[in-house]
């Protein structure tokens, strides 16, 4: 089946789960596959008649579907945490929508708002600008208040809050070492005793954390939108879990989303992005922290290029960006070895 | 490259037919296609990924455990604690040296399957004595670089933190191979990129 007959299947799919959830018939059209993220697949909609005869709802559809990096998967999560951050200093789709009955439309998925504004790229085509200043400036400031008020959010009490248990300030950072340990035993399709040392490192230096705090875990350029220099919508929430905060400062430091410039996500001096988000977020960013998260993070990116080389191979996917990403595990464990031996900078 | 050559091949075959062809109205084009996807086809049933990497690779892998065979060999004479553990891949181990030819005399001979294999099978045996030899390192909390050192009689961290130096070698030795016969990837191009 063509990708195009396949999106023919999904739309009438989708018609008749949003004409059983208002009652009367509604009809799409314009259904667009994104083609950014190499996960949950993101397709924009209309839907007429949805809320009202005549009138018009632009949608955002995500599905987790079994050919996605890190399948299967659940709404859930995400689910749980967009909803705790309406009405936040983190600005998010509303989702209206979610379920994990994969006979609905084949596959857990969202329904969301369709946000207005683009997303940047963390990489970038040899030769390409750079950012205009204003707007670098701009999204900087933006990208880590945002941050700060995503980690400071009290969670207690909101949806959230299940997402939390048994996850200490003591315990983060091990019990997220195992999780990505599992992935690696989950996903590799051979040994690699390098990612195995790192494992056994972050297993003993694992620090403590200031709190627990909501942890994006894959917040970076490219996963949010802007609009004239305002970011509109953090995006992208799938690996969200209960951590420590740094862990997201680690994430943004990975040369990888640099584009080729000095800036971390090509966005923000270094000095000049702790600084800022220690203030809003509350307490003093630990150097030795970001250090141990940015290994962490090397080793999460080598994982996460295994399961794409992985889901290639065993053929859930012919996506031709997956085996792309399989070939860079040498890359991000090589980084991850050096930023052991480098240690505190 | 952590994906097989035939695997990549069909994935070709599946994205031009489903992804492009459909989507392309010129008949030349079209025909294009279709060219390089008989030509997939033929790179399937002849070609195979070049020896020559998984080849220095082994190389790499077969100097650190063969030093490491001799090296617990001379431990376990001198009663060092712990290497009794290791009984198992110390067999392993000290049948490289005279089982495997060097690496180079391999290539006429050997498939890239079997060398694939085979760098696996060196793997496992450097993935479990790293787990031994980081033992030490993380029970004290301490960096695991350490360089190498004048072996003492008795010493087991001693021991380990030689073991671990050597193996590190080649572990680094295969990811800088891997590197250099690796492209720089496309991701902007691939993800669509635009000027921003």
């Amino acid at each position: 089946m063509s990708s195009n007959e396949s999106e023919q299947a999904l739309a009438a799919r989708i018609e008749a789960f949003l004409g059983s959830q208002v009652g009367h018939p509604v009809r799409i059209s314009q259904l667009r596959r994104f083609t950014v993220g190499f996960s949950w697949r993101t397709f924009g909609l209309t839907a007429h008649d949805l809320c009202a005869p005549g009138q018009d709802e632009a949608l955002i559809l995500r599905l987790g579907a079994d050919a996605g990096l890190y399948a299967p998967y659940s709404a859930e999560p995400e689910g749980l945490v967009l909803d705790s951050l309406q009405g936040s200093a983190v600005p998010v789709p509303r989702v209206f929508w979610r379920s994990d009955d994969t006979t609905l439309l084949g596959a857990p998925f969202m329904f969301c708002s369709r946000e207005p504004g683009q997303a940047l790229l963390p990489w970038v085509s040899a030769g390409a600008p750079v950012l205009r200043e204003p707007l670098r400036l701009a999204l900087a400031a933006q990208f880590t208040d945002m941050l700060a008020a995503l980690h400071s959010l009290p969670w207690a009490g909101r949806p959230v809050q299940a997402l939390a248990q048994g996850i200490s300030a003591d315990n983060a950072a091990r019990r997220n070492v195992a999780v990505w340990e599992a992935h690696l035993l989950r996903w590799a399709m051979r040994r690699y005793p390098l990612a195995e040392w790192g494992i056994r490192w972050l297993k003993a230096h694992a620090p403590i954390a200031p709190r627990v705090a909501i942890v994006h875990g894959d917040y970076r350029t490219g996963n949010f939108l802007q609009q004239d220099g305002r970011i509109t919508a953090i995006l992208d929430w799938e690996l969200v879990h209960m951590g420590d905060p740094h862990e997201d400062l680690g994430w943004i430091s990975l040369p990888m989303y640099r584009g080729g410039s000095p800036y971390l996500c090509r966005l923000l001096e270094a000095d000049a992005f702790y600084r800022r988000y220690g203030d809003a977020a509350g307490f003093e960013v630990d150097p030795q922290a970001v250090h141990y998260y940015q290994v962490f993070s090397f080793l999460k990116l080598a994982v996460t290029h295994m399961a794409a080389a992985r889901c290639f191979e065993t053929g859930r996917s012919n996506d031709m960006r997956m085996p792309a990403m399989g070939s860079q595990v040498a890359t991000c464990l090589r980084q991850m070895d050096k930023a052991i031996q480098r240690g505190v900078t | 490259m952590n994906n097989s050559f035939a695997r990549l091949i069909d994935g070709m075959n599946e994205v031009l037919r489903s992804e492009a062809l459909g989507r392309i109205d010129d008949d030349y084009a079209r025909g294009q296609i279709y060219g390089v996807i008989n030509l997939l086809n033929t790179f399937k049933l002849r070609a195979d990924w070049s020896a020559g990497f998984l080849l220095q690779q082994l190389a790499a892998q077969q100097q650190a455990l063969v030093a490491v065979a001799q090296l617990l060999d001379e431990a376990g004479g001198a009663g060092v604690a712990g290497v009794a553990l290791l009984t198992p891949m110390s067999a392993h181990l000290s049948g490289l040296g005279g089982l495997l030819p060097p690496p180079a005399a391999l290539a006429p001979h050997a498939s890239t399957a079997d060398l694939l294999a085979r760098r696996e099978a060196n793997n496992t045996a450097i993935g479990e004595l790293m787990a031994w030899a980081q033992g030490g390192a993380e029970a004290e909390g301490t960096e695991a670089d350490i360089a190498v050192e004048a072996l003492p009689a008795s010493g087991e961290r001693a021991l380990q933190d030689q073991v671990q130096a050597l193996l590190r070698q080649a572990l680094l030795a295969e990811v800088e191979i891997e590197l250099k016969n690796s492209p720089r990837p496309l991701f902007a191009e691939m993800s669509g990129a635009a000027p921003n």
